[in-house]
């Protein structure tokens, strides 16, 4: 019997041509049969119509004047109200907030010399910066308050120069210089009594999309650490430690966040010296960054659950104490194998701060519907018929925050690059 | 026989004296007892399920024997945590799935432990492991990720980051069941020339090749004892129980 041996290797042959042109691709994929022929026109006149029912309406129909008389209480709820603050200047507290984090995100793009640092902080800084150029009146919004959202130009720069030539470049200069900018951020939103300018301003005044962001960073930077906290614990082999973290897991889970915000008047103070200064705001993060811990553990559980045990074989037989083996080898690979379940734990927590409402706090989406109820020119309530334009303007602003969430952690996952190893 | 007798005068680095271990109901090891003497290369093999794997697991304690006493290198394996971790920095292990970090670049697995257990400075340890992937025949992979190295080369890199603790006893777990065949003998070349190193080795394996070759000593294990120990010559050449001489006859 003869052997089928070739002489040579095998010719490399370029890949068959299958572009066929735009013609071609819509017959493939649009009008390949009858049936997907009238789907295809069915749904082109839908999309069709659609647009243009949807940008008459944002063009011609809509009357946005109700954002422009909201504006700024949209931003910060009545922060800088004659109420909360006396002579309404206060405006420019938040505004240096905005500022301050805005020097964050140019000290990222120093640190990373481009890429999705870059982008952001230049869409940020442009959005921003657009704001000062609203056609107002300067009435409605004055120069000083265009000038310091022109400022965040130079706050850009300053971040950026100090993330590229000075110590603070490092992850952990960024690390400490966001604790920094947050404690600063509460001191100058809360006021230091005795310092002109700085008049305290009570938290039941903080509100807006000002209340719903705080909220959103203080839970989204502490339940990662306490759930990751929690799922230890709960993997522990402590039984007493194991069944804490079990039991602090369940309630936390098995009760609706309405329902803790509730009792957080009731249960928080339990927690605390009698006289210690608990207000509705500090009780609200407490509990939304708790009920958050409770899911991100379980998020972080699967992640460990799902490593291979060899992982951690090979750390303890390299003699890494256990300790070690979970902070430099599972807790890495397990954190960045649930990043999008951790994201979307935190996109989660961002939506649900709108429900501080129910324990009296005026959030965006609380201080828009009850505006609308209750504007009045001359008696006569005016934006009632305006639902539409607030509440799409409201999902909006949201929206863009969410999916810069969603942005960034896509960045990350390819970045780690999660699912090629 | 020769080269049994000439470690006749070395210390004992390993001593089992009636292991037993338990799964459950299950009891996987029935009384194991041995001992091992310093630069002997052991080779151990038997059937699937014969507490091989397991013997060589518990001489590291990733997995806790229940009865029995199992002494590493003087220290004596208890519940003891700072034992157990002093014998783990003794003992090297390489395992038939690599189990490499793969968030680490080939350096980073070498240093990992050097840094944080012997508190090493980084230089230094990056000094020992380009000097170890020498050894193993792969300075070039070191910046590169576990994920873009071929079988051998990351089971040749787990080699590194054991011996990068300076262990005094190495553990291999059928390190090339794993392998495609065109790469098991750069891991066995690897093996053979740290035997010859003088390292104390036990290796789980079936390369019956490499046994014959540079195994001091044989083990068969079955259904949880050492069912027949010998030097390769004797196992081959004059096996005692019928269990060796079919199973043998099975993988030969």
């Amino acid at each position: 019997m003869s052997t089928n041996a070739n002489s040579g290797p095998a010719p490399v042959l370029p890949p068959p041509l299958l572009n066929r042109g735009a013609v071609g691709w819509a017959h493939d994929n649009l009008f390949s049969s009858w049936h997907n022929s009238v789907l295809t026109v069915v749904s082109a006149v839908l999309v069709v119509v659609g647009l243009w029912w949807g940008l008459r309406w944002v063009l011609v129909d809509a009357d946005w004047t109700v954002i422009s008389t909201l504006g700024g209480f949209l931003a910060m709820g009545e922060y800088n109200t004659e109420k909360a603050c006396a002579g309404q200047n206060c405006f420019w507290r938040p505004q240096v907030s905005v500022m301050l984090v805005m020097v964050l995100v140019g000290m990222a793009w120093g640190i990373a010399q481009g890429g999705t640092a870059r982008k952001i902080a230049i869409v940020a800084t442009v959005a921003l910066v657009a704001f000062a150029f609203l056609p107002y009146s300067f009435e409605r919004m004055g120069m000083d308050v265009r000038l310091l959202l022109a400022a965040n130009i130079p706050a850009v720069g300053v971040g950026w120069a100090l993330g590229k030539y000075t110590r603070l470049g490092s992850i952990r200069g960024v690390a400490l210089s966001g604790i920094a900018v947050f404690v600063l951020i509460l001191l100058l939103l809360r006021g230091i009594p005795g310092i002109p300018g700085l008049e305290p301003v009570s938290v039941i005044y903080w509100g807006g999309m000002m209340l719903n962001l705080l909220l959103a960073v203080v839970g989204i930077v502490l339940s990662l650490p306490i759930g990751i906290a929690l799922a230890l614990g709960r993997r522990s082999r402590l039984p007493v430690v194991k069944a804490l973290c079990v039991a602090f897991i369940e309630v936390f889970r098995g009760v609706p966040l309405i329902t803790l915000l509730f009792m957080s008047s009731v249960l928080v103070p339990l927690a605390f010296p009698e006289d210690f200064p608990l207000n509705r705001l500090f009780r609200a993060g407490i509990i939304i960054t708790l009920f958050s811990a409770a899911y991100m553990a379980e998020n972080v559980r699967g992640g460990l659950q799902a490593l291979h045990p060899g992982q951690a074989e090979a750390g303890r037989a390299l003699g890494l104490p256990s300790w070690q083996t979970m902070t430099f080898i599972s807790l890495p690979q397990a954190i960045r194998n649930v990043i999008p379940a951790i994201v979307g734990q935190f996109i989660s927590l961002f939506k649900d701060t709108t429900l501080v409402t129910i324990i009296g706090m005026l959030d965006i989406l609380e201080f828009g519907r009850a505006f609308i109820q209750s504007y009045t020119v001359g008696g006569e309530v005016i934006y009632l018929d305006r639902q539409e334009e607030l509440f799409i303007f409201i999902a909006l602003c949201f929206w863009v925050f969410t999916y810069g969430m969603s942005y960034v952690s896509r960045k990350v996952e390819k970045h780690l690059g999660v699912g090629e190893r | 026989m020769t080269t049994m007798e000439s470690k006749n005068g070395a210390e004992d680095i390993i001593i089992c004296k009636d292991v037993h271990k338990w799964y459950g109901q299950f009891h996987a090891l029935r009384g194991v007892t041995t001992t091992i003497k310093k630069g002997e290369v052991v080779v151990v093999f038997g059937p699937s399920g014969s507490g091989k794997s397991t013997f060589i697991r518990t001489i590291n304690r990733l997995e806790e024997h229940q009865k029995g006493q199992i002494i590493v290198d003087g220290i004596e394996m208890t519940n003891d945590v700072r034992n157990i971790d002093a014998i783990r920095r003794d003992v090297g292990m390489v395992f038939q799935s690599f189990n490499l970090f793969p968030h680490l670049s080939v350096m980073r697995n070498i240093t990992l432990a050097p840094t944080k257990v012997r508190k090493l400075p980084a230089s230094e340890a990056e000094k020992i492991a380009m000097e170890l992937l020498e050894r193993v025949g792969i300075p070039e992979q070191a910046y590169k990720y576990p994920k873009e190295l071929s079988g051998g080369q990351q089971q040749r890199v787990a080699i590194a980051r054991a011996l990068a603790m300076q262990p005094n006893i190495m553990l291999f777990d059928e390190p090339t069941s794993a392998l495609d065949p065109e790469m098991i003998k750069e891991v066995l070349d690897v093996m053979k020339e740290l035997a010859e190193s003088g390292m104390t080795m036990i290796v789980v394996s079936h390369e019956m090749g490499f046994a014959r070759e540079v195994a001091n000593r044989m083990m068969m294990f079955d259904e949880g004892v050492i069912m027949e120990e010998g030097t390769p010559h004797q196992i081959f050449n004059d096996p005692q129980s019928d269990r060796t001489k079919l199973f043998l006859s099975q993988i030969l």
